[in-house]
C-alpha cells in the first residue's frame, strides 16, 4: 500500500544535455497592448529544483507561467527545455505540454467528468494509453495524493483542496519532466491550503522539478531551492530562500516581504 | 327550436379527433427531421462562427443574417417552388429541408452562447494536458455547451413544431392542412381548428415534459 505503487514512466524521455537547464527562459517580452507586463525576463530552471516566484500582484508572475506553455504567445524571447528551443507551432507545443503540467489558481477540472475521468484524460486522449492500463495509473496517483476513495465522484462533490489535489494528479499523469504552479493555494480557505502544500512538498521531496507561483511564504521558505521576486515586469532579484528573508538586496523586496510575511 | 348557447358543435370533437392522428404524425416526423438537420447545420455553422478562419466566419455569420432576416414562408416557398428549374423537391422533403435551414441558423446562435459560456479555463486546462484545439473542443468544450444548450434547444424545438405548420402551404398533409380539408369539407371550422390546437398543445406538453427530464438528468454533475 505504501511506496510500492511506483508509477511508471509512460513515454521515453529524449537524451538529456547534461549541461542544459531544465527550463530556460531567455529575453522574453510580453505586451498587453500598452502595457509591458514582461519585460526582458531570464530565467533558468534546473532539474529537480523547485523555483518560487514572490511578488505583488500585477508584477506578471502568472503571465510569465502562461508563456512558459504557450497559453499566452510572448511578442519575443526564447524558452529551452532540456535545451531545445520550444517554437510557436502547434505540433511542438502538443508535444511539449506535456512535459509542462500546469496547475491553476481555480483548478479548472473538467466538471462533466468524474474524478479519475479527469486524471484519465490526457492519459487515454494525447498518450493513447488503453482504458484499463490509464485507471490503474490514475488510480496510483489519485492515491499519491490521498484521494482514492473519491475517484468516481464528479468535481463539484469535493472541497477545494481536494478538487486542487486532482487537478495535480490530473496534471502528474502526463508524466512531466517539470510542474508549473499558479497560485494554487489562492482560492481555497485557509484550513484546505495545508493539504495542497503537502502535496506539493512531498513533491519536491520526490525531485520533481517545480516552477511556483505563491503567496504562501512558508512554502517559499522551506521548500523553494531559489526564490525569484518578481517587481512591475521584471525579476528584480533571485536568491535561496534564507538570503531573499533575510537579507534581500532591494528595497522593493523588502517592502514587499514586509507586508507579506506576518508580524 | 331552441337557441344555442355556443354557435358550434363542440361535440364533434371528440368523435373527430383521432381522424387527425396521421396528420400528426407527418407533423411530428417532418419536426423531427427539421429539428435533426438543424442541429447539424447549427453545430456547423456555431463552430464557423467561432473559426479563426475570417472566410468561415464571415460565411457562417452571412447565413445566420440571411436566415434569421427573412420569414420560413419565405425560405418554404423558395425551396418548394423557388429551384423547380434546377431540381424538383417532393413537399415532405422540402419542408424538412426549409425547417433545418431555417432552425439551423437559431441553433447555431444557441451553441455559440452555450460554447463561449464555458469558461476559457477549460480550454486552457485541455491545452496544457496537450490536447489539440479539436479535440479539446470535442471533449471538453462541447459537452458541457450541449448540457447548457439543453434548455434553450428544448425551446426551439417547441417552436418548430409549431413553425412545422407552415408546410401545410406546400401541400404535406401535416396538422393544419388537414384542419382546413376537414373544416371545408364539414363546414365546421372552429371545432377542427380546436381539435388541431389540442393536437398541438398535446404535442408541445409531452415535449415540455421530456425537456425538463432531461435537464434534471443532467444536471448530476453540476452543483456550482
Ligand atoms: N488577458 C489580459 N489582458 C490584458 N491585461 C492583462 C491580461 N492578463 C493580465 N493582464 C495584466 O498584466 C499584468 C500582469 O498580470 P499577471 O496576472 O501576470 O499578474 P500576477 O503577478 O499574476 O498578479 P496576481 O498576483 O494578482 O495573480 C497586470 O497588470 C494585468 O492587469
Ligand atoms: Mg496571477
Amino acid at each position: 500500500m505504501t511506496e510500492k505503487k511506483k508509477i511508471k514512466p509512460i513515454m521515453k524521455k529524449e537524451p538529456i544535455d547534461p549541461d542544459a537547464p531544465f527550463l530556460r527562459i531567455e529575453k522574453l517580452n510580453k505586451w498587453y497592448g500598452q502595457l509591458h507586463v514582461l519585460k526582458n525576463i531570464s530565467l533558468s530552471v534546473q532539474k529537480g529544483e523547485v523555483v518560487v516566484i514572490i511578488g505583488a500582484s500585477g508584477s506578471g508572475k502568472s503571465t510569465l507561467l502562461r508563456c512558459v506553455n504557450f497559453l499566452e504567445k510572448a511578442k519575443d524571447g526564447k524558452i529551452y527545455i532540456e535545451g531545445k528551443r520550444i517554437r510557436n507551432q502547434e505540433k511542438q507545443l502538443n508535444r511539449v505540454r506535456q512535459d509542462l503540467g500546469m496547475v491553476f489558481q481555480h483548478f479548472n477540472l473538467f466538471p462533466h467528468m468524474t474524478v479519475i475521468q479527469n486524471v484519465m484524460e490526457g492519459l487515454v486522449q494525447v498518450k493513447g494509453l488503453p482504458k484499463d492500463e490509464a485507471r490503474e495509473r490514475a488510480l496510483a496517483l489519485l492515491d499519491q495524493v490521498g484521494l482514492n476513495d473519491k475517484a468516481e465522484v464528479y468535481p463539484s462533490m469535493l472541497s477545494g483542496g481536494q478538487k486542487q489535489r486532482v487537478a495535480i494528479a490530473r496534471a502528474l499523469a502526463m508524466d512531466p519532466k517539470i510542474m508549473l504552479f499558479d497560485e494554487p493555494t489562492s482560492a481555497l480557505d485557509p484550513e484546505l491550503v495545508g493539504e495542497v502544500l503537502t502535496v506539493m512538498t512531498d513533491l519536491a521531496k520526490l525531485g520533481m522539478t517545480m516552477l511556483v507561483v505563491t503567496h504562501e511564504m512558508w512554502f517559499a521558505k522551506e521548500v523553494a531551492d531559489r526564490v525569484v521576486f518578481m517587481d512591475d515586469g521584471v525579476i528584480l532579484e533571485e536568491a535561496a530562500p534564507e538570503k531573499m528573508f533575510s537579507a534581500p538586496e532591494h528595497e522593493r523586496t523588502l517592502e514587499f516581504l514586509k507586508q507579506v510575511l506576518p508580524h | 327550436m331552441p337557441m344555442k348557447i355556443i354557435p358550434w358543435d363542440l361535440g364533434a370533437i371528440p368523435s373527430r379527433f383521432f381522424l387527425f392522428g396521421e396528420a400528426a404524425w407527418y407533423t411530428v416526423q417532418i419536426t423531427a427531421l427539421g429539428v435533426l438537420l438543424g442541429l447539424v447545420i447549427g453545430l456547423i455553422v456555431a463552430l464557423g462562427r467561432l473559426s479563426n478562419n475570417r472566410t468561415i466566419s464571415t460565411f457562417s455569420r452571412a447565413y445566420i443574417f440571411l436566415i434569421r432576416g427573412t420569414p420560413l414562408l419565405v425560405q418554404l416557398f423558395i425551396v418548394y417552388y423557388g429551384l423547380t428549374s434546377i431540381v424538383t423537391i417532393a413537399p415532405i422533403p422540402s419542408a424538412v429541408i426549409a425547417l433545418g435551414v431555417h432552425n439551423g441558423a437559431y441553433i447555431a446562435e444557441i451553441f455559440r452562447g452555450s460554447i463561449q459560456s464555458i469558461h476559457y479555463g477549460q480550454m486552457e486546462a485541455a491545452r496544457s494536458l496537450g490536447m489539440t484545439r479539436s479535440k479539446a473542443m470535442r471533449r471538453i468544450i462541447l459537452p458541457q455547451a450541449f448540457k447548457r444548450a439543453v434548455p434553450s434547444l428544448g425551446n426551439q424545438l417547441i417552436i418548430a413544431l409549431k413553425d412545422s405548420s407552415l408546410a401545410s402551404t406546400i401541400a404535406v398533409p401535416e396538422l393544419m392542412l388537414r384542419g382546413r380539408q376537414m373544416g371545408s369539407s364539414t363546414f365546421m371550422y372552429m371545432e377542427m381548428f380546436i381539435i388541431v390546437g389540442i393536437w398541438y398543445l398535446l404535442m408541445t406538453s409531452v415535449l415540455s415534459y421530456a425537456i425538463h427530464r432531461i435537464e434534471t438528468r443532467l444536471k448530476v454533475s453540476d452543483r456550482d
